[in-house]
């Protein structure tokens, strides 16, 4: 799935990064770059711009300066459409589907504008989590909070995703919810590239590769070390 | 219960319903005013397209329909009085309309798409009174006549009829079509959260586009169609006042399903043609009736039998 690597291995780099509420900065200066099939996540306390920044990097917001640069190439004010075509998946924090249209019907639009045959498309969610099968034809308002995030996370997956931005996953979802969900980001390590932003350190640690704490609209450090990201007391203190 | 759902996953027996449901109602009462019922459910079709199917509602909508009826009435008087060539240049004048107007009224929503829709509405209303007077007759309206085509005479009602029956079939058909296709789909993820189906790849403007023109042009072919059924075209064609019709209409039938607009064509005509024989101030039950739709039947008459 890692389509098209780039010859540096860097699919995304972030430089100076500024965003602006009205008057308000609400994010400074951000800063990084992300290595291709690597699962980064973002972690900080509410309110420090770890959904401003993923927005952001979405197209649904424009930065007032600084530059995303995506393969290379600048996708910052593009639009969410745009982004998307290139590649950029996004799923949001509130885990709504298309209520009023059938799980099928979620797949369908998905599918429909990047090409990707229904059927084939169908399976590649199925995959995901083969117990949506059975809800196909069913309206989505119907599903359950975990099997919502399910189906959107298994909607990304349609077509060639380049890059995942998955905001806030497991939030407010019962515990054996949360493992599953872990368990399919865990399998779709290493095939895709991932930015997830995340609260619960338990996760954070089973899942990334890198990690970067925000406070304030700051990217405030960066963990890299395989061993210090598996214990999540080494850096709650920072959050 | 299985009979609602085969007809509802049928288009030939939705289309055959609405056929005999049709023929049996004009033969059994009035040729003449199930024609203008049949008329209006045209126009009701593609206002479902935009508010049922789209989720925009429009308080301006009958400047389309307007548009259909002096574009036909105009081509009629000035150009030819072949009836099929008034009949296009009305259909095309309402698509140039909502070709004109889309670009501007597509880029919001809500409170802010009714309202302008209705003051263009306005102005076209206006234009037609006073500074095209000389043109359009003013308040009198431009009286036709229209010349057949071989055997075709839409004077003779029969015909006339068959005529509007035969394009509501086509309307309904398209509409079955369009809605039934990913396109379909697109308009009710729009409907939902425009910005989610933003997301997922589309341009959702030249979506929006396309079914506002689509459903202007709709209209503009019930204006085309209501000029041939009087014979002439005046002011009331295109009274922002009357926009409040077709809204009823398609509240009352069901929002977002042929079937539920050609309902709430044929009952609101029914109401509004029957119920003043009756009841003086009929106008007054129309109101209530909308209370209760909006309180008691939210999803209308298709919508409750759906349910049941």
């Amino acid at each position: 799935m890692l389509l098209g690597k780039g010859r540096d291995g860097v699919i995304l780099t972030v430089e100076n990064l500024e965003v602006h509420y009205g008057r308000a900065k609400v994010l400074h200066n951000i800063a990084f770059k992300m290595d291709e099939g690597e699962l980064v996540t973002i972690v900080g306390r509410n309110g420090s711009g770890k959904t401003t920044l993923l927005k952001t990097l979405g197209g649904f917001l424009k930065p007032s300066a600084g530059s995303i640069l995506f393969r290379g190439q600048r996708i910052d004010g593009l639009g969410p459409e745009n982004v998307a075509l290139k590649g950029i998946r996004y799923v949001f924090q509130d885990k709504r589907v298309f209520g009023e249209l059938t799980v099928k019907e979620n797949i369908e639009l998905a599918a429909y504008p990047i090409k990707e045959n229904l059927e084939k498309a169908v399976q590649k969610v199925l995959s995901v989590y083969p117990r949506l099968e059975k809800f196909l034809h069913s309206k989505a308002k119907g599903l359950s909070g975990g099997e919502r995030q399910i189906l959107l996370i298994g909607r990304v997956l349609i077509g060639q995703p380049q890059l995942l931005l998955i905001d806030e996953p497991t939030e407010g979802l019962a515990a054996k919810i949360i493992s599953e969900i872990t368990a399919i980001l865990l399998s779709m390590k290493g095939q895709f590239s991932m930015i997830v932003v995340e609260q619960n350190l338990a996760t954070v640690a089973r899942l990334a590769d890198k990690i970067h704490i925000m406070k304030e609209g700051v990217m405030f450090k960066e963990i890299t070390d395989p061993e210090m990201i598996r214990q999540p007391s080494q850096y709650e203190n920072d959050l | 219960m299985r009979m609602i759902k085969r007809l509802e996953r049928s288009p030939t027996l939705i289309l055959a319903v609405i056929t005999a449901g049709f023929i049996i109602f004009g033969y059994s009462t009035s040729i003449l005013k199930i024609t203008d019922f049949i008329i209006f459910c045209i126009y009701v079709l593609g206002y479902d397209l935009l508010y049922g199917h789209m989720g925009r509602l429009s308080f301006g909508h009958m400047l389309y329909l307007g548009a259909g009826a002096y574009g036909t009435a105009l081509c009629a008087k000035y150009l030819s009085s072949n009836v099929f060539l008034a009949i296009l240049c009305g259909i095309l004048f309402g698509a140039a309309i909502g070709g004109i107007l889309g670009p501007i009224l597509i880029r919001t929503k809500g409170a802010c798409f009714a309202l302008l829709n209705l003051a263009f509405n306005q102005v076209g209303h206006f234009l037609v009174l006073v500074p095209l007077a000389k043109i359009t007759g003013g308040e009198d309206g431009i009286s036709l006549h229209f010349t057949g085509y071989r055997f075709l005479d839409f004077s003779n009602i029969h015909q006339l009829f068959f005529l509007s029956l035969i394009s509501l079939i086509l309307v309904a058909f398209l509409i079955i079509k369009f809605t039934h296709s990913p396109y379909g789909i697109l308009l009710k993820g729009i409907k939902e959260n425009e910005t989610r189906v933003n997301f997922l790849g589309y341009n959702t403007y030249r979506y929006k586009l396309i079914t506002f023109v689509l459903s202007t042009t709709i209209a503009a072919f019930a204006g085309a169609l209501t000029t041939l059924n009087y014979n002439y075209a005046n002011p009331s064609f295109i009274d922002p006042h009357r926009s409040v019709e077709v809204i009823f209409a398609t509240l009352m039938g069901g929002a977002g399903s042929v079937l539920g607009a050609v309902i709430g064509g044929a009952a609101f005509m029914t109401i509004s043609n029957y119920l003043p024989r009756y009841i003086l101030r009929w106008e007054m039950f129309l109101g209530l009736a909308l209370l209760i739709i909006a309180f008691k039947f939210r999803k209308g008459i298709w919508g409750y039998i759906r349910e049941i």
